[in-house]
């Protein structure tokens, strides 16, 4: 095929190409931001009976877009509800759960990746079993464990909790991270006299920052939204997380949708902010490692 | 394996002489922690599925043997449990592949503003379980749902519509909010596969004269199918132990038209008939076993390499 035909061709294609592209990328964006927007209109729609005692008298109705946009249920949300309480909550267990993972997940991936030793790789393929253990089976008894030992309603025992999940996820993340890294860095370094911790310490962390920084917050992520073992191991509002108040919500208690919409709202952003800031490490890091659920 | 030549067995004693203790250091946070959280509780839920515990009285459990298997022989809810957590598998994982197989190859055309539709794409999967489940459930509602009014002003119904109160429609409903937070996530995965594949072959195979349809089906749909493959076992598995939004969303009803055997387990659980639920949770997890050997086995095979 000569040039000529083909540029005349790629011209005359142009125009409806441009147009397929914009109408896939409208489809995509309402696909995924027109329930958030939704629920974004209904935050900031003034609720006619803002009325805690009566809430069953609500009148609300279908509204495309408020005369009067309003913050007035964001204020309410926090004052009607112990709602920050709960977002407190959220952050001590995610972010607790985050440290708590990095720390060991870095240690053990660390030990896996630069060593030979004896039964390393039953370890290593127990751990997987480990992470394939569906939480069905892990509620009941983590229910009566925790009983036993006093760490229901605790905020120590949300964090081990999760770290169910997101441990082992962190591991497989970071295993595949560190085994990218040269060994002679390590070699170099302990010829300079690094000890062996050290060597974790100064070469490997700050060359796998990237993949820290995507296991640390997709820990973070993972636990923040995660609903069944916060609602389970948990009887009190002093470590009730935001999902647990979300089903609260939507039950219908207290029946208030614009309060309902603004507890959602305020439950998602932090951790879609943290996404779009990191979105390229995050998305690397959830399309190779296997997320659970 | 099986001859080991005298000279290694002389080197393995004298290594074992001075067994260096540090990697077993580094990795016995990790597997302590999950030694605690997840083998002794899973070793705990066989012990307790052969129990009459509950959680009120706990102290008071006695061993009934195999009486909790032998009860869901005759427990309507279990049996038709089974056939419901297929039909929930299967509704997700087709209509997630079935949304998430065109965005993954939309996205995977080059075109400006790309990374920030892809990025806009994960968001539902970012977005909490529960707070999806509010979301569905506020767009459906019965009274100032947006769709009942989409739906009269379209002519397509007379009436505002009780939607969650339906069997049938209530488990749709469900199945799209999952599939809505879930698809995003299967894109994701899918378009990886499909940035694997050589620009080559599709420049071949144009020079070929092959059409745009023909490049797909012999070139595309072969390169990303052990990933599909993969994808919907891990999917099916995870659906099948899956709570959160039907639970959020229904409580497993109206009735007990919701109830998958997570879900039931879970109510039970939440009925204080911890006995019977670990026998429910331990059948199940039993079942998912066989599939999910698949998994662990491609895991190991993966992490092993990866990690020589």
């Amino acid at each position: 095929m000569s040039a000529a035909p083909r540029t005349i061709r790629r011209r005359r294609s142009q125009v409806p190409r441009r147009a397929l592209i914009g109408l896939g990328a409208f489809v995509v964006l309402f696909y995924s931001l027109a329930p958030l927007i939704w629920i974004f209109i209904a935050s900031i729609t003034p609720e006619h009976t803002a009325d805690f005692d009566r809430a069953w008298l609500s009148n609300r109705q279908v509204t495309y877009f408020p005369d009067a946009p309003t913050l007035a249920n964001y204020g309410s949300l926090f004052e009607a509800v112990p709602f920050g309480m709960y977002f407190r909550n959220s952050t001590i267990i995610a972010g607790g759960n985050m440290l708590l993972t990095l720390v060991i997940a870095s240690l053990g991936a660390y030990g896996f990746v630069r060593f030979r030793f004896f039964g390393r790789s039953s370890f290593l393929v127990a751990t997987l079993v480990a992470y394939t253990i569906p939480s069905v089976v892990l509620l009941v008894p983590l229910l009566v464990i925790f009983r036993t030992y006093g760490l229901n309603n605790t905020h120590l025992g949300m964090i081990l909790a999760e770290a169910t999940h997101s441990a082992p996820f962190v591991l497989l993340l970071l295993i595949n991270y560190f085994s990218t890294l040269p060994r002679d860095l390590d070699e170099a370094a302990q010829v300079d006299g690094c000890g062996r911790l050290k060597v974790l310490w100064r070469i490997i962390i700050p060359l796998s920052l990237p993949g820290l920084v995507a296991g640390g917050l997709l820990a973070f992520i993972m636990t923040w939204n995660n609903f069944l073992f916060a609602f389970l191991l948990t009887s009190t509002a002093e470590v009730k997380t935001l999902p647990v108040i979300m089903r609260q919500f939507a039950l219908g208690e207290p029946a208030v949708w614009g309060v309902s919409a603004a507890g959602a709202i305020v439950s998602t952003l932090p951790v879609a902010l943290i996404f779009l800031l990191f979105q390229r490490m995050l998305m690397s890091g959830l399309a190779a490692g296997a997320v659970k659920g | 394996m099986s001859d080991i030549p005298i000279a290694t067995v002389a080197t393995t004693r004298r290594r074992r002489k001075r067994i260096d203790l540090f990697p077993y250091m580094l990795i016995a946070p990790i597997c302590l922690l999950l030694a605690a959280v997840t083998v002794y509780p899973t070793l705990k839920a066989v012990e307790l599925a052969m129990t009459n515990a509950s959680l009120l009285r706990l102290q008071r459990a006695a061993f009934i043997g195999l009486n909790n298997f032998r009860r869901m022989l005759d427990d309507q809810v279990f049996l038709d449990g089974l056939w419901r957590t297929l039909r929930w598998d299967l509704a997700v994982v087709s209509l997630e592949l079935a949304i998430a197989l065109p965005i993954a190859l939309f996205l995977n055309l080059n075109f400006r503003g790309r990374g920030f539709v892809r990025a806009a794409m994960m968001v539902p999967y970012i977005t909490p379980p529960a707070v999806v489940g509010l979301l569905f459930l506020y767009m459906f509602d019965g009274n100032f749902g947006v769709v009942n009014d989409l739906l009269v002003r379209a002519g397509l119904i007379d009436n505002y519509i009780a939607w969650m109160s339906s069997p049938l429609a209530s488990f749709w409903i469900v199945v799209s909010a999952m599939v809505w937070y879930g698809a995003p996530l299967m894109a994701l995965i899918l378009l990886a596969a499909l940035q694997t594949i050589p620009g080559e072959l599709y420049e071949a195979a144009q020079v070929d004269g092959a059409s745009r349809w023909s490049q797909f089906v012999s070139i595309t749909i072969p390169h990303i199918l052990p990933t599909i493959f993969f994808l919907v076992l891990l999917r099916m598995i995870w659906m099948s132990n899956h709570i959160d939004m039907i639970f959020v969303m229904t409580g497993g009803g109206p009735g007990f038209s919701n109830h998958t055997e997570a879900v039931y387990s879970f109510m039970l659980t939440n009925q204080f008939q911890i006995g019977y639920a670990s026998a429910i949770a331990v059948v199940l997890a039993a079942i998912l076993m066989f599939v999910s050997a698949f998994y662990v086995r491609h895991l190991a095979r993966n992490v092993l390499v990866n990690a020589s």
